[in-house]
Order: C-alpha cells, then sequence, then structure tokens
C-alpha cells in the first residue's frame, strides 16, 4: 500500500494549436472503499493556468490553499499575473522545500503563455520538473494513460479535437484502474475562453 | 469497532453514532455520546483512537466558541469544516498525530442548505450527501447508494439511517445495540429516539 | 521626531557625496557616477561605484561607500533568493521595493542608523520594460525618465530638464550623461573617474535562452575603453 495511492485519482495534460486541456477523474477513495464521486483535483490558477494534483487527498487540499496564496502574494506585489513558466517553478520549489517530509501530490500545470503558447508541466512530489512537448501524465491511471496518449494524440490539435483526444485518454485509462474514475472533468484552455466539461464515465 | 452515519435530507443532517466505549476485548460503558454539539447548527460525530477523539472534539468545540465570542457570529458550516480540516492536517505532520475521524454535520441559517463533511484523521475533506466511518461504511454506503434521497422528508431520512444501522447489526461481527442519533436543522440540533 | 533628524543626517551625507545620475533613453537607459578618489595612491580601478545585482539590474549610488556595499550584498543575496523559486530574475520594481524596504527598516529599527545612500537602479524586465528607480535613505522610491543624486544633484536635475526629452537615444543619453558630469566636475574627466552602467532593451529572440543555456545580460558596464571613447567623442 503506497501513500500515493491511498485516495486514488488521474490527471492528465496535452498541449494543442494554441491551446492546451487538463482532465482529470473525480473519485475520492479510501484505499478501495470510494468516499465521494465530485472530488475535484484541477484547481485553476489564473484565467489562462489550471493546476492539477493527483495523490494524497489532503495534501491535494492544502496545496490548493498553499498554491492560491502564493499565487495571490505574487499578484498583488508583481502588479500582473503569473505566467506558466514562472508558475511550473514556483510548484517545484514550493515542493522542493518540503524535500525530506513531502507532500504527496505529482503536480501537472497547464496553461497558456505570452502570444498565447501552450505551456505544460509536471513534477515529482520532490518537485523534479519535467516539461514535455506534447502530454503529462499523472496518479494512479498514469501508467496507462502514457500508453493511450502515445496512441491517441497528435500535434497541432485544434480545440475541439483536443477535448475528444484528452477525454478518450482519460477514461480508456481510468476505466482501467480501480483507483480512478467515477466520472471526469475536462478544461480546454483557449486564448479567449476556457471550454469546460464533466465527463459521465462507467461508475464502478 | 465505532461506526458512525451521516446523510441529508431536505432541511435537514442526520448524524447516528454508537454509543459503545471499549477497551481491547472489553466493553467499558454502552452510553456514551460520541457526538459533539459544537455550534448551534453544528455537531460533530467523532471516533478513533481513545483520548484524541474527546480531546480533538473539545479542542474544536472550544475554538468555534472563542470564534463566537470574538466575531459576535458563529463560523458557519463549510468554514467550520475547512478550519477543522487544516487542524488535521496540520496534526498529521506534527510528532503525534490526531487519530481521529470526524463527521460533521451542519445546517447554514444564512443560506437554509443541510451540510455534511466526511473528514479522515489525515486531513482528507468532502462534502458528501451521506457518509460513513468505520466498518459500518463497507455496509452501510451501499444501502445508501441505493435508499438515499437529497429531498427525503425527515420521516424518510429516518428511514434510511435506521436501515443503515440494522444492516450494520445484522451483518457486522460486533454487535452495537444503541445508538445516539441527533438532527441538525433550522431549529438547531436536537436529538432523536429510534 | 529623534528618527526623522536622523534621516535628515542620511540625506546630508548623500548630498555630500559625489554626484550621480541616470537617464532614461527610449531603447535603454544609461546610470553614471563621478568616482574621485582621496589620494593619488589609491589604486582606483579596484574601486566600484556601479554594480551589477543581477542580469538585467545594476545600481548606482551618492554617499557612503560602506552602507551601499552592504546593501549590494542584500539586493544581490534577494535576487538570487527569487531566481530560485520562481527560475528568473526580479523584475526592476521589485528589487527595488525590496532594496527599499530594507532601507526603510533601518529608520524604524532600535539600534541601527539609516543608510547613508540614495541609489538610482536601472533594469529591464519584460514587463515594465527599461525602468529607472531612485532609492532614498528614508526608504522612499520613485520612478524617474532622469534623475541625479549627490552633491550636484539640484544643478544636475536643472541641467537634464533642460536637455532630456521621450525620444532620446541610448548613445545621446550617455553623452548627455557625462555632459551632466562635466558640470559640476572637479579635475579631469576620464576613464579613470567615471563609471557607467548602461541597461540595453534585448530582441525578442534574446529573451529565450537556448537549451540549458542562459538568456543574455541586459545589464552591462562600460569597460574603461567605452568609456574614455565616449568622452573623446
Amino acid at each position: 500500500m503506497s501513500i500515493m495511492s491511498y485516495n486514488g485519482g488521474s490527471v492528465v495534460a496535452m498541449v494543442g494549436k494554441n491551446c492546451v486541456a487538463i482532465a482529470s477523474d473525480l473519485r475520492l477513495g479510501s484505499q478501495a472503499l470510494t468516499v465521494a464521486t465530485d472530488f475535484q483535483k484541477i484547481f485553476p490558477v489564473t484565467d489562462r493556468i489550471f493546476l492539477g494534483l493527483p495523490g494524497l487527498a489532503t495534501d491535494v487540499l492544502t496545496l490548493k490553499e498553499r498554491f492560491r496564496f502564493r499565487v495571490n502574494m505574487y499578484t498583488i506585489k508583481e502588479e500582473r499575473e503569473i505566467e506558466p513558466e514562472t508558475f511550473a517553478h514556483l510548484v517545484s520549489s514550493t515542493l522542493y522545500e518540503r524535500r525530506f517530509g513531502p507532500y504527496f501530490v505529482e503536480p501537472v500545470i497547464a496553461g497558456l503563455g505570452k502570444d498565447n503558447k501552450p505551456f505544460i508541466a509536471a513534477t515529482d512530489l520532490i518537485g523534479c520538473l519535467t516539461l514535455p512537448k506534447d502530454f503529462a501524465v499523472s496518479g494512479t491511471a498514469s501508467d496507462k494513460m502514457f500508453g493511450v496518449a502515445e496512441g491517441l494524440w497528435e500535434p497541432d490539435l485544434e480545440p475541439e479535437d483536443l477535448f475528444e483526444t484528452i477525454s478518450q485518454t482519460l477514461m480508456n485509462a481510468v476505466d482501467r484502474d480501480a483507483y480512478s474514475g467515477w466520472g471526469a472533468i475536462v478544461h480546454v484552455i483557449t486564448p479567449d475562453k476556457v471550454i469546460t466539461r464533466t465527463l459521465k464515465s462507467r461508475m464502478d | 469497532m465505532e461506526c458512525s452515519f451521516g446523510l441529508v435530507g431536505k432541511g435537514y443532517t442526520l448524524i447516528a453514532s454508537d454509543t459503545n466505549s471499549a477497551r481491547s476485548i472489553v466493553k467499558m460503558k454502552n452510553d456514551e455520546d460520541k457526538i459533539k454539539v459544537l455550534t448551534p447548527h453544528l455537531c460533530m460525530a467523532y471516533s478513533g483512537e481513545a483520548g484524541d477523539t474527546v480531546q480533538f472534539a473539545e479542542y474544536v468545540e472550544r475554538n468555534l466558541r472563542l470564534h463566537q465570542i470574538r466575531h459576535y457570529t458563529e463560523l458557519r458550516p463549510p468554514s467550520s469544516a475547512a478550519w477543522i480540516r487544516r487542524v488535521l492536517a496540520d496534526s498529521l505532520r506534527s510528532r503525534k498525530p490526531y487519530q481521529v475521524n470526524l463527521l460533521l454535520g451542519g445546517y447554514d441559517t444564512s443560506d437554509d442548505t443541510p451540510h455534511l463533511y466526511w473528514i479522515d484523521y489525515l486531513g482528507t475533506m468532502a462534502k458528501v450527501p451521506f457518509a460513513a466511518h468505520g466498518y459500518g461504511a463497507y455496509f452501510a454506503l451501499s444501502t445508501l447508494d441505493r435508499y438515499h434521497d437529497p429531498t427525503a422528508d425527515l420521516e424518510q431520512g429516518l428511514e434510511t439511517l435506521k436501515r443503515c444501522i440494522e444492516e450494520v447489526q445484522k451483518r457486522l461481527i460486533v454487535g452495537l445495540p444503541k445508538w445516539n442519533v441527533k438532527i441538525i436543522d433550522q431549529d438547531g440540533v436536537r436529538e432523536l429516539e429510534i | 521626531m529623534t528618527r526623522l533628524v536622523q534621516i535628515e543626517h542620511a540625506l546630508a551625507a548623500v548630498s555630500s557625496g559625489t554626484t550621480s545620475l541616470g537617464i532614461k533613453a527610449s531603447n535603454g537607459i544609461v546610470i553614471a557616477t563621478e568616482k574621485k578618489s582621496s589620494s593619488i595612491l589609491v589604486d582606483d580601478s579596484m574601486i566600484e561605484k556601479v554594480s551589477i545585482i543581477c542580469p538585467n539590474i545594476g545600481i548606482v549610488y551618492s554617499g557612503m561607500g560602506p552602507d551601499f556595499r552592504v546593501l549590494v550584498a542584500k539586493a544581490r543575496k534577494s535576487a538570487q533568493a527569487y531566481w530560485k523559486i520562481y527560475g528568473e530574475y526580479p523584475p526592476t520594481r521589485v528589487l527595488t521595493q525590496e532594496i527599499a524596504t530594507v532601507m526603510q527598516e533601518a529608520t524604524q529599527s532600535g539600534g541601527v542608523r539609516p543608510f547613508g545612500v540614495s541609489l538610482l537602479v536601472a533594469g529591464y524586465d519584460t514587463n515594465r520594460g527599461p525602468t529607472l528607480y531612485q532609492v532614498d535613505p528614508s526608504g522612499s522610491f520613485w520612478a524617474w525618465k532622469a534623475s541625479a543624486i549627490g552633491k550636484n544633484m539640484t544643478n544636475a536635475k536643472t541641467f537634464l530638464e533642460k536637455r532630456y526629452n521621450d525620444d532620446i537615444s541610448l548613445e545621446d543619453a550617455i553623452h548627455t550623461a557625462l555632459l551632466t558630469l562635466k558640470e559640476g566636475f572637479e579635475g579631469q574627466m576620464t576613464e579613470k573617474t567615471i563609471e557607467i552602467g548602461v541597461v540595453t532593451v534585448p530582441a525578442a529572440a534574446e529573451l529565450v535562452p537556448e537549451v540549458g543555456g542562459r538568456i543574455k545580460p541586459s545589464f552591462r558596464k562600460l569597460t574603461e575603453e567605452e568609456v574614455r571613447d565616449y568622452l573623446a567623442l
């Protein structure tokens, strides 16, 4: 039994053409027992950045609050909104601060930067950054999502196609994972709006 | 083998807990009230490590009271839940964490909505329509999946709650004969006989 | 009340210090100062009055040298701390605010005296572009198009007011800076007695670092050769 899979949950992010998408399941479990089916793991950081936090649920909630605090302080001090690259570094350094007693989450970041440049990133639980150019997966179904995403993803997808790709990737992976599933939520970030859809999936 | 249930109905939240107090294999007491009334419209069923439970419940109770004294207003259920969760989450990474699981039932008088929060000793929190802690969770959650109705009146709600308790009494190897049930609605907290 | 007098003393220390100035141009900023040594025996190549804080920010001072050195150390540390969190160097305004806070705290804490310096902070960031700030011993700071501090500040400012216009080029600004310094200069103005720092606006392509590489610095100090060439013109 690993702490990382005590509550279950998965997040995936993908790059499209002038857009990015991030999606997660909605399960909250206590090992094999499902406690809630509307547990959000993805949180808005700015209008153009989202943060996904799969892992130990108590740390998901604590970190969501910590990042809200630190981003609010940044926005006030700098008199501007944080850029995705900068936020990714903030995530990394916040996690590394707890190097020898970590928060048990492996975050995924998705956002649009200057000139609507798509940005995705993922870190491990102690803040080691990876900056993939295609997709990032994390959580209890990450191994499965790697496989599906590898097969479905292609470059320069338009928002609607990206939505379909990320939804299929997530749902087909979590359906094979006992610790993830019970519905899903998808955010597609485009230059002028964020499209958010909740998906019905297998509820078993 | 402690057990607690909670469910939300139309304009009320129900919370039930067994009344056993046991040390090892010995039942020390069978009329222990393990649901603390925190504020006029908020109460909390607690279970877990003996000693930690009452200590923690009283700590929360006194702090919510202090908040009322300082601000002349009660903390609303979502804010209370968030504060209690934070105490547990901070405690988790301390030298000796509180080992307490909670069900928090409340009624928000400012927008007339019933609330129920499932919180465990790790500081995991979920706002739920129904919940359970202990071994009872493994029996009662499927019963609640089948029978729970958020628009049910009190009579129907109690009926569902009784089903859960009966399920536990029938299938769990340990008998839990006596139960303590509290309702939280616009009139505040009351104890109910079942 | 005592505190206010202390700040008066600090300002007096600034006013008796050597003149420094800064001019914001359309494509960059110049900061310059005269550096005078008390004896010909001093090795003036080792005196540094224009300091690089981080690759995008530099500062110059008028007033007490040792106080400046302490502030430079604090500013550099603050810039590196920022880099450790955000993976980039601080915007000019944020760093200026940080220095100003350090200076303000010296006016309110027990057992310390205010810093006897005024600073000109010049830097570039993607958010605000090139910006020039002045920080005083009280901890107050302002953004300037052009400003002067130190012994000759009043005359220098009047001079700058006459010469300044919004679309002055960096090259012209450097000449104006030298001309302004010349006004109140005692002795010979040479590459040994002048220090110049410049902020240049990087092209968009220069802002993207190569893989594993660094972004080109946008603040740099002019070498003695460069200063000599400007003086010759």
